[in-house]
């Protein structure tokens, strides 16, 4: 059986217009994570699944997806994939962005 | 090389019609993203990490100077300022707005290029020798019938949702560079005893998830018949072809349920209904498609090229590069130039817009105004005449591509990987840049000789590893990068499926499994025994002990 | 209110004479039906008696050969689409104009988007049925998107290599 998904997790797309990787803040979308609003709940991260099929269906962002994100402050994704996602390529460090807001 | 004329241009100009149009309607939302998925992959526009990718088309490899240098712009005015050549011979860009995609498709629809059919369930981009037209050992070129294949299947209204991708690769020497036994459909060009030119079809092999080389499905095809045949194959395949399962979808999948022999007893009663109805191509339109690829005049020169040879002599970086990136010619003091991108510690494929422009000026000057791209992510200056070689290397010494290394270890095949694609599962390119620095010393390159390292970032095995003579699969190990090694994989008229020798090691781990393996093979090598025909005679055993022990 | 089903084709909505019968409805007579396969298959000699024409609704699994028999007596045939990456009704079609000399109506059914109708008119297609978001505008840009093509078609087009070898003569 799988065991309970309760670990914190952020809503994740890429907008449809540009393709750019954005999070979603609470209010709008940022292309950083640290913005990211965070699920502490099970019942909060099915908030933001709804929140993100809703910009899914009205054109806004494509790919949309709630993912893990490590029990810290600036809540680093938790999985490598996400990690990636967040920043760039590892192999192209100089088109890296970082995962906040200089 | 092949030159558009008023129809196919209007067929382009009224696919990037077609597209803007398309585009149109997803951003006011009137197609959905599952309607609008399948149109923009068949233009080439993926959706992977950080942007939209988008996979232009170079059918069969080949490109003129004003092609390469459009791409060079593109990748400044719409991208990062680089591309990345992949296993399918084409260019991929990584950082793509849909909202520019019409823009972009309208400037590469101006040097007669596209992205149609580099995606999607259709008839894929064709690939060919990247050798075509200039070796001796040739039958015919094979850019001549995929060119003919380019036309038939753009824009094909029977066969353009097929159960799957669907990819033919044509060859028209005995010693295979395109891979054909690794295709949905391979072409071997070949003359029969009366004389006549037609083609062995294979048809059925692919990599992904269930390795399968391709059955033999005629020993002879004239070569007038080839597009009835064509369809009959696809047809039976868009008929009977599993919809169900996408893992199951290839016709690779159909040929084993149904068995070779029935597979083919279909294919062959479909093509007599149809092969008298007109489906086959009017002679004289071959005949015109070849003319195109007629070889640019040769000067007559005398071999030996002293020059050439003097400056072998003289200079030792020069002589090993041409021991390896320079391929004989078929006309005397002529020769085929491998540039590699692969140099050390780099990104394999990858290139800059400047190197491009520069790869274009080469070719200019010193090949007849003709670059191609490889399967092994490679360019080829396919007309260089010897006594030019030395200031070609030069050149490239300038821009980091004179790298003495086609066909070695060094000379890695690494897919995208977790680094730019959605689908991966582990990172491809740093495990590749590190093999290379590993080895980087060209006298041990060159001491451990032929040797194909061949890494796909998941089962899709767009980085071929089931065909590497070593074969590395990224997979996922409880949120971890772990990498799988196969053994004895082939491309080539040989060609074999690698054999998983064991468990897998970790990123920190892989280099040195790697460098074990090279070590197993350098203690029982015989001499002058490349690794690919040690591992043949002596099988995984040794490789196995000296990897994990014996146990 | 846009109804939930309407028929077009090529040059935009048509109207629709066809009844669509559950297998277990009675055929009224005179009508014009469109049946099941299985159904057509059961009493095929009752529905051509009683009904004044006999359509049937086939997926692109169909085996030709079994309907090949019912044929000349069949006004419409209608192929659906599973979804729109079902590529089976484009081979259908052209086989059943090509292969077994279908004349009259051939309608696609399903989740096909406009911008398949082209490829479907030239596999022998000539009419639509359509849900109430399918852009009848759509439709229209998409049958003209194309002039040229390299292949044949049902509609027994010139190809572009006739039409370059027709250009060379003149
Ligand atoms: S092999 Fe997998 S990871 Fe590599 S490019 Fe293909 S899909 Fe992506």
């Amino acid at each position: 059986m799988a065991k309970p998904d309760t670990g914190p997790k952020v809503l994740t797309g890429n907008l449809l217009r540009d393709g750019a990787t954005v999070y979603y803040t609470g209010k709008d979308w940022s292309l950083y994570v640290t913005d990211a609003k965070v699920a502490a709940t099970p019942e909060e991260a099915e908030e933001l699944r709804k929140i993100g099929a809703a910009a899914y269906a009205a054109n806004l962002v494509i790919d949309v997806n709630v993912v893990d994100v490590q029990s810290t402050p600036d809540h680093v994704p938790a999985h490598i994939r996400e990690q990636i996602r967040a920043t760039g390529p590892t192999v192209r460090r100089d088109l890296n962005k970082s995962m906040s807001p200089e | 090389m092949y030159i558009y004329d008023d129809f196919d241009q209007t067929v382009a100009k009224q696919r990037v019609a077609e597209f803007r149009d398309q585009v149109d309607r997803r951003l006011k939302g009137e197609l959905t993203e599952e309607q609008f998925r399948p149109l923009r992959l068949m233009n080439g526009l993926y959706l992977q990490l950080h942007a939209y990718m988008l996979r232009v088309a170079v059918p069969y490899g080949t490109m003129s100077v004003a092609q390469v240098r459009k791409l060079a712009d593109i990748a400044r005015k719409y991208d990062r300022g680089y591309g990345h050549f992949t296993t399918r011979q084409n260019l991929q860009y990584n950082w793509i707005k849909l909202e520019q995609m019409p823009d972009l498709l309208a400037d590469l629809a101006s040097v007669q290029m596209h992205g149609n059919q580099t995606s999607g369930n259709c008839v894929r981009n064709v690939t060919a020798d990247h050798f075509a037209g200039v070796i001796a050992d040739e039958v015919e070129d094979p850019r001549i019938v995929s060119e003919v294949i380019r036309q038939w299947s753009t824009f094909h209204p029977e066969f353009s949702w097929l159960p799957r991708k669907f990819k033919i690769a044509v060859t028209g020497a005995a010693k295979d560079r395109a891979a054909v036994q690794w295709h949905d459909i391979g072409l071997q060009i070949v003359r029969n005893e009366a004389g006549e030119v037609g083609y062995i079809v294979f048809v059925g092999g692919g990599m992904g998830r269930i390795p399968v080389l391709a059955t033999k499905v005629r020993a002879f095809l004239p070569k007038q018949e080839l597009l009835s045949y064509l369809e009959a194959i696809l047809r039976v395949y868009n008929r009977y072809g599993r919809r169900d399962n996408i893992h199951k979808a290839r016709i690779k999948i159909l040929v084993r349920d149904l068995g070779p022999e029935e597979f083919t007893r279909q294919v062959e009663a479909e093509w007599e209904q149809t092969r008298h109805t007109g489906i086959n191509l009017p002679p004289e339109e071959e005949t015109r498609i070849a003319r195109y690829f007629t070889p640019p005049a040769y000067e007559a020169i005398t071999e030996p090229v002293t020059a050439f040879e003097d400056a072998k002599k003289k200079n030792r970086g020069f002589a090993q590069w041409v021991s390896t990136n320079v391929h004989p010619h078929k006309a005397p003091g002529y020769a085929i130039v491998t540039i590699s991108l692969k140099p050390i510690g780099g990104i394999p494929g990858d290139i800059s817009a400047d190197q491009m422009d520069a790869v274009a000026d080469l070719a200019e000057r010193y090949s007849a105004a003709e670059v191609r791209a490889t399967h092994i992510q490679n360019l080829v200056l396919p007309n260089v005449k010897q006594a030019d070689l030395l200031a070609v290397w030069q050149r490239l010494g300038e821009i980091g591509f004179a790298d003495a290394n086609a066909g070695l270890i060094t000379d890695v095949i690494a897919c995208p990987g977790l680094d730019y694609c959605s689908l991966a599962n582990a990172r491809s390119i740093p495990i590749a840049q590190r093999i290379s620095e590993r080895f980087a010393d060209l006298d041990r390159q060159h001491d451990v000789g032929e040797l194909q390292i061949k890494i796909s970032g998941c089962i899709n095995a767009c980085g071929h590893h089931h065909a590497g003579h070593i074969g590395i699969l990224g997979v996922d190990k409880a949120g971890q990068e772990f990498y799988q090694i196969t053994l004895g994989g082939a491309g080539d008229e040989t060609a074999a499926t690698g054999q998983l020798l064991g468990p897998g090691f970790s990123s920190d781990q892989i280099v040195d499994a790697i460098e074990k393996v090279v070590g197993a093979y350098l203690d029982i090598r015989q001499p002058n025994e490349p690794f690919i025909a040690t591992y043949r005679r002596v099988g995984p055993a040794p490789f196995k002990e000296k990897l994990y022990g014996t146990r | 209110m846009v109804p939930a089903s309407r028929v077009l084709d090529r040059n935009g909505p048509i109207a629709d004479g066809w009844q669509r019968l559950a297998d277990d409805a009675p055929a009224p007579a005179g009508a014009s039906v469109l049946v099941s396969f299985a159904r057509l298959k059961n009493e095929h000699n009752a529905l051509f008696a009683t009904a004044g024409a006999v359509g049937v609704d086939i997926g692109g699994d169909v085996e030709l050969e079994e309907l090949e028999p019912l044929l000349p007596r069949l006004g419409l045939i209608v192929v659906r689409f599973a979804t729109m990456r079902d590529g089976r009704p484009f081979s259908v079609g052209r086989l059943l104009r090509e292969r077994y000399g279908f004349t009259r109506d051939l309608r696609a059914v399903g989740d096909f988007i406009p911008d398949q109708v082209l490829f479907l008119l030239r596999c022998g297609f000539n009419s639509f049925e359509v849900g109430p978001n399918f852009s009848a505008e759509a439709l229209k840009h998409s049958v003209a998107a194309y002039t040229v093509w390299y292949q044949r078609g049902v509609e027994r087009n010139a190809t572009v290599a006739e039409m370059r070898l027709a250009k060379e003569k003149a």
